[in-house]
């Protein structure tokens, strides 16, 4: 065998392949398999952050004993009527998934989705402290309402704003391209900047909202310290900034749809708004579904526009499920009812991966 | 072009100049003196036009203050991560979508499960486990986690699986290697997809917030995207409006203009990341 460059030659196809792989698995499991599966086992230790920081050896196993002081309370009962809004948006949401489905709207698994997320909502904001008992942890589950009222608010917000925009935004010109980059541009800043000018615009004393009342005469709104306005502060910011994926995601969906039905639209007289009602709504079906489970993933994360516009108040109304693990474990030291919390969160996360990644496959059947 | 045409973009130009008022505000803001911004921010034109005009918060911004080192660590982060998650995502990429071999298919269902797992979900191991080694307060702790992520290898995998197999088998029957196949043939038919998810590290790593805020506690080695963090709880007092501002533009500076330059290529990143990961 010629050994100038036979040496490299006898490499078989799955030398080459380990060769290649190595260096990905290797940091694959060090950084994110292992990890997950310490976090799973933090959850069941009693570990403070502290104490075991100086002795490895202080902490103990508990069980399942950190879900249920975050989760879980004493002499918990379940009624139809306990957190009434909730659960009549579940209970809403469940005839509603029904109807699209029986209709033909939605297809199986957006009406499964829809509906398991709908039930969800109405069985488990139904569960609350009989006479005498509490939580555990009284800031849990608000905190969780909190993030989903958020996501409830931010979502909804964001698809419709970026469809519209989409819409009308479709098409070849100089100006469309221009006015769709100027859309975009806030999403590729970082989420300290986004927080760091809408802290201002919304600062009643300096902010540029608060000049423009004052110049109509009006007192200025204490935006971020006011219990009704803080949550909408932060979701405004949000929509600001998060349009642009969106926006991009509609377009292409947009683009998908046969120029000919326009056509066929435009002898019936079905143009502009007519025909973005009874074209392009219906042909978008797909995208919208993949945009809100997106937009839902996302949200859910949020912790930033908390953290740093609202410090989580006034009086926890802007507390989200992120920053409170985020204080649990480097604030309060609790890494064991953290890493509950944690997990709690990866399962919902988990969920609608799993909705996106079907819903993403059948896109491409 | 007709009249609706026309009537369209500039009933949008409305929304669009809206949507534009806060970052030109904020530009506008860093242009202006201290002492006026504290008595007022509405001089001139509600304050959109920085009038009376001053560059003195940007020379006080590279003169003294962290924000130069934090500019210099973000770089260093976010090079250093683009690189590493090249590297990786491209060799594995490329092994599972064109390479044959035992337990490929478990490999790629194993490292799908990984999509699933968000950032929140593993901070507080991975927290523990660098304060075991020591590892906190450098850039290699702030690089590793994020090159763990498998979104750049199956956007690789995607990628080398759409290119035809007649090229590979030319280069087989001349006696190539499947390493030097790789390097020599693959790699540069690559390049636009690299593009792609070189700028979707790069932002990712320069905007991330959570575990930078979690791993870096010395002001040394803050991000600048952290360093901002850490001055604006305390703007109005300590630094001066303008100067925070400015400090703003800087940490953003380099993303708008990689999105200005690239604008194609970054909006196919961000989408990407969106809907993969």
């Amino acid at each position: 065998m010629p050994q100038h460059q036979g040496a490299r030659l006898v490499l078989s196809q799955g030398q080459a392949a380990a060769i290649l792989l190595l260096p990905f698995l290797t940091i694959y499991a060090v950084f994110l398999v292992y990890p997950f599966f310490k976090g799973v086992w933090i959850s069941l230790h009693d570990w403070n952050l502290m104490a075991v920081a100086f002795n490895p050896d202080a902490k103990a196993y508990v069980g399942l004993s950190n879900y249920e002081r975050v989760m879980w309370g004493s002499n918990i009962t379940w009624g139809a009527w306990a957190s009434p809004a909730f659960q009549f948006i579940g209970l809403a949401g469940v005839v509603a998934s029904a109807w699209l489905y029986r209709t033909g709207r939605a297809g199986k698994v957006t009406a499964l989705a829809m509906g398991g997320a709908a039930l969800l909502l109405f069985v488990l904001p139904g569960f609350h402290p009989g006479e005498g008992g509490r939580w555990y942890d009284r800031r849990f589950w608000p905190t969780v309402g909190n993030t989903i009222l958020f996501v409830g608010l931010a979502v909804p917000g964001v698809t419709i704003t970026a469809m519209l925009l989409a819409a009308a935004l479709d098409g070849e010109t100089r100006a469309k391209a221009v006015l769709r980059t100027l859309f975009f541009l806030s999403q590729v800043l970082s989420v300290t900047v986004v927080t760091l000018i809408w802290q201002i615009m919304f600062s009643p004393r300096q902010g540029l909202i608060a000049n423009l009342t004052q110049l109509f005469g009006g007192s200025p709104i204490v935006w971020l310290t006011a219990e009704g306005f803080a949550m909408a502060s932060i979701v405004i910011a949000t929509i600001w900034w998060s349009l642009g994926i969106a926006m991009i995601l509609f377009l292409a969906g947009i683009q998908d749809i046969s120029k000919d039905l326009y056509e066929a639209g435009a002898l019936d007289n079905a143009t502009g708004a007519k025909a973005f009602w009874y074209i392009t709504l219906p042909n978008l079906k797909r995208t919208i579904t993949l945009v809100v489970v997106l937009q839902i993933i996302l949200h859910f994360q949020v912790f930033g526009q908390s953290h740093l516009m609202t410090n989580g108040g006034p009086n926890d109304t802007t507390q989200v499920l992120v920053r409170y693990i985020y204080q649990t474990a480097f604030r309060d030291s609790e890494l064991g009812r953290a890493s509950a919390m944690a997990v709690f969160l990866f399962v919902i996360m988990g969920g609608f991966s799993i909705l996106q990644f079907v819903l993403g496959r059948e896109k491409d059947q | 072009m007709n009249r609706s045409y026309y009537w369209l973009i500039l009933g949008l130009s409305v929304p669009a100049f809206i949507w534009l008022v806060p970052t030109v505000w904020m530009v506008s803001l860093s242009f202006q003196p201290n002492e006026l911004l504290a008595r007022t921010t509405s001089s001139t034109a509600l304050g959109l036009i920085p009038i009376p005009f001053t560059p003195d918060n940007y020379i006080a911004l590279f003169r003294f203050g962290q924000v130069p080192m934090w500019f210099l660590n973000s770089l260093i982060v976010s090079v250093g991560m683009t690189l590493a998650v090249l590297a990786v995502s491209t060799t594995a990429g490329y092994a599972l979508a064109r390479l044959e071999f035992p337990l490929k298919t478990p490999i790629i269902i194993l490292c799908l499960m990984g999509l699933m797992v968000p950032e929140q979900a593993v901070f507080i191991p991975l927290y523990t486990m660098f304060a075991d080694w020591g590892w906190h307060n450098s850039h290699h702790a702030l690089i590793m986690p994020r090159v763990a992520v498998p979104i750049g290898v199956f956007l690789m995998l995607q990628f080398f699986k759409a290119i035809p197999k007649d090229i590979e088998e030319a280069a087989r029957i001349d006696g190539v290697g499947w390493l030097q196949i790789f390097w020599y043939v693959m790699l540069p038919l690559a390049r636009p997809a690299m593009m792609t998810l070189a700028i979707l590290t790069f932002l990712y790593a320069w905007n991330d917030y959570l575990w930078p805020l979690v791993s870096a506690q010395q002001r040394e080695y803050f991000t600048i995207t952290l360093g901002l963090a850490s001055i604006q709880a305390n703007f109005a007092q300590a630094e001066g409006l303008g100067r925070v501002m400015a400090s703003g533009v800087v940490a953003s500076l380099p993303v708008v203009v990689l999105f200005l330059i690239f604008q194609r290529y970054v909006v196919r990143a961000m989408t990407a990341g969106g809907t993969k990961g």
